[in-house]
């Protein structure tokens, strides 16, 4: 497997819409080769030494610019930080060269049994501490900067003394990381835990937003209330749409990747759904001129 | 107030399935803490599960949904991940199935899972550039004894005392399923993957006893002698792992670097 750089290594990712790549896709994103602009793959999913999967991202990275997201190194893990798979992602990054690359605002692990999930973190100036050095020392061993994404959330904590983007805030400052703002996933926390979503969106610091994701979300009545499960299995909801145009007019166009993780369509699903956010993108970008 | 490490041994706790600690840590708002909880530990179990389910999709076919999943039940509490990247996650599975499943009428499962694991790590594995059998040419009659051939890095080498490739076979996506007859004995599959993806291979005991050989670093001549496999078979087995692309260098007895 070759991972010497090609000359379209490292191409930056537009300010414009790409799609979430999973490996049902390879195929069909080569061959069909659909009009977004960039692609974001889930960075475990390509730390091997070899096989048709890490091939099929090389022939992918030759056409379209490449994001890297990360979802299980839990960087707010009280556990030690698991330097082997830093190491992991290092090696990925070195393989594939990619524009940006991504981490969550979670924990995942306790006592070293990993959960592999995105567990949140409470509001708090400790929390901000231990998530911002952890964050410090990735960039290190990366040697880059990382963004950082705002979770989906299904409870609160009733020791938060931070509100979500003031806690993000007070990260970003300590660490010097970027976010990544998951408009979806603002979305269902002003569902499930009374976030004011557009408040969030303008308590982020502009600067520091370099990417945005968008995603669909189920429905489902637990007891008398009403829970979004942020499942990533259907198209961006009218709902996060508009929240979307907000965070745009606020930030400006942004790289925007439209994430679908199960019940996966066509690829031409997607690309209809980057076509869509691209239209928005293009409106943002007609204000402003 | 809850240290970060007090909060999340708490939600671990409730992870395990003990919510009573973290509960008061927890904002209701409508829905109790422990409806809340429910959702982060089912998508736990349910994230272990798609995970085991991808890595042996022919088991999960063969004892089917609720077996499986309590399989993975059990499977998770005796080995819970330990790592942020899932494709480990079902690296004890066979050892597991053999520990529980032995006694049982599913016996026949531990050593499925082994040919299943096999596939999984050989699918990921680096896949180097094969040599022909030409790499021979240059090596004497007594040189050839002497040699070492280098297999590529994604070769397993199963074998098992049931039919477990031919169980593999009848549940690939596109098989029928049909039953096997397990009475039909074992089975020595080589199990590698290339550029068009996995290729398994009925080999006879003495080929695997001498691809393990040769695995091992042993020479030529040597692996014959210790696989006891008949010099009349091997001009037929390199033949089938030359041709499978399975040799990546071969190394004479005098000669430090590879000849390719």
């Amino acid at each position: 497997m070759s991972s010497s750089p090609t000359a379209n290594s490292s191409r930056p990712v537009p300010a414009g819409a790409g799609i979430g790549l999973r490996s049902a896709h390879h195929e069909a994103l080569v061959r069909e080769r659909p009009a977004v602009g960039w692609i974001e793959v889930h960075t475990e999913n390509y730390f091997h030494d070899g096989g048709p999967h890490l091939a099929a991202l090389e022939r992918a990275r030759e056409a379209y610019p490449l994001s890297l997201h990360g979802v299980g190194m839990g960087l707010g893990s009280a556990d030690p930080l698991d330097r082997a798979h830093v190491a992991r992602v290092a090696r990925a990054i070195e393989r594939f060269e990619p524009a940006l690359v991504s981490e969550h605002a979670c924990w995942g692990s306790h006592a070293g049994e990993n959960f592999n999930d995105l567990l949140p973190l409470p509001y708090t100036d400790e929390a901000v501490v231990h998530l911002a050095d952890r964050v410090a020392e990735v960039q290190d061993l990366l040697g880059r900067q990382i963004l950082i994404e705002n979770l989906s959330c299904y409870l609160s904590y009733s020791s938060s003394r931070l509100t979500e983007w003031e806690f993000l805030t007070a990260v970003v400052e300590r660490a010097g990381c970027g976010l990544l703002l998951d408009v979806n996933n603002a979305y269902v926390n002003s569902v499930n835990v009374g976030l004011d979503a557009k408040a969030f969106i303008d308590g982020l610091p502009a600067g520091a937003v370099q990417e945005i994701h968008l995603a669909g979300h189920t429905r489902r009545q637990v007891g008398e209330r009403t829970i979004l499960l942020d499942d990533h299995g259907s198209r961006v909801p009218e709902a996060v749409w508009r929240l979307y145009e907000y965070a745009i007019r606020r930030f400006g166009a942004a790289p925007t990747v439209i994430e679908w993780d199960t019940n996966l369509p066509d690829l031409s699903v997607l690309a209809d759904e980057a076509a869509r956010a691209q239209r928005r993108l293009d409106g943002v970008r007609g204000l402003a001129a | 107030m809850a240290s970060l490490p007090e909060l999340q041994a708490r939600f671990a706790a409730a992870l395990r399935g003990d919510p009573g600690p973290i509960e008061h840590d927890v904002v209701g708002d409508g829905l109790e803490a422990a409806g809340r909880l429910d959702i982060y530990r089912n998508n736990a179990r349910a994230v272990f599960e798609g995970a085991l389910e991808r890595t042996y999709p022919v088991l999960r076919r063969r004892v089917g949904e609720d077996y499986f999943r309590q399989l993975a039940h059990g499977y998770r509490e005796r080995f819970p991940s330990r790592s942020g990247d899932l494709h480990g996650v079902g690296e004890h599975f066979a050892r597991y199935l053999a520990e529980t499943e032995s006694d049982s009428g599913y016996a026949w499962l531990a050593e499925l899972a082994e040919l299943e694991w096999a596939c999984e790590c050989a699918f990921v594995a680096a896949h180097e550039q094969p040599v022909g059998p030409q790499a021979l040419a240059s090596l004497t009659q007594d040189e050839l004894g002497l040699a070492r051939l280098r297999l590529q890095p994604s070769l397993r080498c199963v074998a098992s005392s049931f039919p477990v490739l031919d169980v593999w076979r009848a549940n690939q996506p596109e098989a029928d399923g049909r039953a096997v007859d397990l009475a039909r004995g074992g089975q020595c599959v080589l199990v590698s993957c290339g550029v068009d993806g996995l290729e398994l291979a009925l080999v006879s005991a003495a080929a695997l006893a001498f691809t393990r050989q040769l695995q091992a670093g042993v020479p030529l001549g040597d692996a014959v002698d210790e696989s006891g496999l008949d010099l009349a078979e091997l001009p037929g087995v390199l033949g089938m792992l030359f041709s499978g692309g399975l040799f990546t260098a071969v190394i004479g007895p005098s000669l430090e670097s590879d000849s390719k």
